[in-house]
């Protein structure tokens, strides 16, 4: 086998096709990288499931004076013994972890911790004015819906709610977007396959003759083919570095960024990044190897 | 060195066969005309030897190989043992004839020094010492064709197939390829030479086998191309 003849052969016939290369290159780069980003958005989730699910809590509120709330009507709060009772009932659950008492004044605290303490919004409120809540930490998060049950609309009770159902429609979001992005990387693929099915098609015309001598001295299959196949190959590869480098620019700019609109630390690791990576330029390659191979059986007689 | 055994080729789409019962031997080192009008079997009995055809019924054998039993994985094999020129030169118009040459033996993975050493070896065996270096389109018709056979000749074939190798040419100039094709022929090569050139057949006395509508009509050892034509 004497290398730098395939690879003068492969030099040549890039450069014949010039434009289609670039084609093939352009549609590779952005279906790879839609691919990764879909991939990210996976990992990312994860991440975030992770951090949350030991930190997600059902807040039962209890009703205070004159609450709005339709269960609270003509009731004036529970007293000091039917909240303990209230909460020994919780407890009992056998779902529940734990659970905590966040009294007005606490509720005030993590009211302004949240808004902070010059808001407009927190000086017209007052301690007073703030619910009373149980906050039930569950064994299992997912497994909300017999405690919320149990204890939505119960005397005393003014709402359940499960923070869960908060992040859920941020999931939902992130779900809705990968799936977007595969989708859009699925089509880019098909048109990937399409385009270097095109190039080689061009490549075996207008080389021919020389893979017509080829056959007629004896050259093997390998030896005719590989040069087109490797075509294929060096096109994938310079597509999947272009997408490595969007996957690399989105996860600076677009991940890392988003991060900071979000409490605690679920920023997706470069370990994770360099497994998508390399993920993605091994099916872009592989896909190019494919569509060479099965369109040199088409037009390439051997 | 090629072996027909009641061979029939009928291709797809006609009725008529190309081929009908063929049984023909060529011994090692023969030189053999193939004659005949166009249409009667001349151009598929040599890609039959080539394994591109394959026979709808009887056995071939090429240099000992049962052509029936070669995978299609070994083809390339039979080939390197088959020289094939053709009336139409078939060079690579952006290489030159060192490099058309050498192209042959590039392809099946020869290394450059055996390369550097045959290559000139050939050119000269054809006659065109000197114009090593000349592109394809600055040499007559009748050079073209040598530096074919030079090619065809490079990897010392056992069998050397000739498609009307003097159809582009002028009478003159065709004296000199079948001068060189003799040549190659007594170097042992096993030469089989499709033509319509009466003259030709007639001055070099050799075997001639006749084919008309696929079936051999004549086959005389020193023969001539015939009356009827």
């Amino acid at each position: 086998m004497r290398a730098n003849f395939i690879f003068s052969e492969v030099w040549i016939g890039l450069r014949r096709n010039l434009t289609m290369t670039i084609a093939v290159i352009v549609t590779v780069a952005v279906g790879m990288a839609l691919l990764g980003v879909g991939l990210m958005i996976n990992a990312q989730v994860s991440n975030m499931r992770d951090f949350w699910s030991d930190k997600i809590e059902l807040s039962i509120f209890l009703c205070g004076k004159n609450d709005p709330f339709p269960n609270c009507e003509n009731s004036s709060g529970l007293s000091d013994a039917e909240k303990i009772a209230l909460r020994d009932r919780i407890v009992a659950m056998p779902e529940v972890q734990g659970v905590e008492f966040e009294n007005q004044a606490a509720a005030y605290e993590n009211f302004k911790a949240q808004y902070g303490a010059d808001n407009v919004l927190v000086s017209a409120v007052k301690p007073e004015d703030m619910p009373e809540s149980f906050r039930v930490k569950l064994k299992d998060p997912n497994s909300y819906g017999a405690v919320v049950a149990a204890l939505d609309g119960a005397p005393g009770i003014s709402n359940v709610v499960n923070q869960q159902d908060i992040l859920k429609q941020f999931f939902g979001l992130l779900e809705r977007l990968r799936w977007a992005a595969l989708v859009v990387a699925f089509i880019l693929v098909i048109a990937a396959i399409l385009l270097i099915g095109n190039t080689v098609r061009l490549s075996a015309y207008n080389r021919r003759r020389e893979t017509g001598i080829m056959r007629l001295v004896g050259a093997s299959n390998l030896y005719i083919q590989l040069p087109f196949v490797m075509e294929g190959v060096i096109a994938g590869l310079i597509g999947g570095v272009v997408a490595a480098s969007l996957l690399i620019i989105s996860k600076v700019f677009l991940f890392d960024s988003v991060q900071q609109y979000l409490p605690g630390n679920s920023a997706l690791a470069w370990s994770d990044v360099a497994s998508v990576i390399t993920l993605t330029m091994i099916f872009g390659v592989v896909i190019c190897v494919l569509a060479s191979f099965v369109t040199l059986r088409r037009y390439l007689r051997v | 060195m090629i072996h027909f055994d009641n061979v029939i080729k009928v291709y797809t789409n006609q009725n008529r066969p190309a081929l009908d019962h063929i049984s023909v031997d060529v011994d090692k080192g023969e030189f053999v005309f193939l004659v005949g009008p166009s249409g009667s079997g001349k151009s598929t009995f040599l890609r039959l030897i080539l394994k591109e055809e394959r026979p709808n019924s009887g056995a071939i054998h090429v240099a000992g190989k049962d052509l029936s039993r070669l995978s299609n994985f070994k083809v390339p094999h039979l080939r390197r043992r088959i020289g094939c020129v053709f009336q139409d030169f078939r060079l690579l118009p952006n290489k030159n004839v060192y490099e058309n040459v050498a192209f042959a033996l590039e392809v099946i993975g020869k290394p450059r020094r055996f390369i550097r050493k045959v290559v000139p070896e050939v050119v000269e065996l054809v006659g065109l010492e000197g114009k090593a270096h000349r592109m394809p389109d600055e040499l007559s018709g009748g050079e073209q064709q040598r530096v074919a056979m030079a090619r065809a000749f490079v990897n010392r074939p056992m069998i050397l197939l000739a498609d009307e190798p003097t159809g582009n040419i002028d009478p003159a100039t065709s004296i000199g390829i079948m001068k060189v094709l003799d040549r190659i022929n007594r170097t042992g090569t096993t030469v089989v030479m499709a033509t319509h050139d009466a003259a030709i057949v007639d001055s070099m006395r050799k075997r001639v086998v006749e084919l008309e509508d696929g079936k051999i009509v004549r086959d005389q050892s020193r023969g001539v191309y015939g009356q009827a034509y």
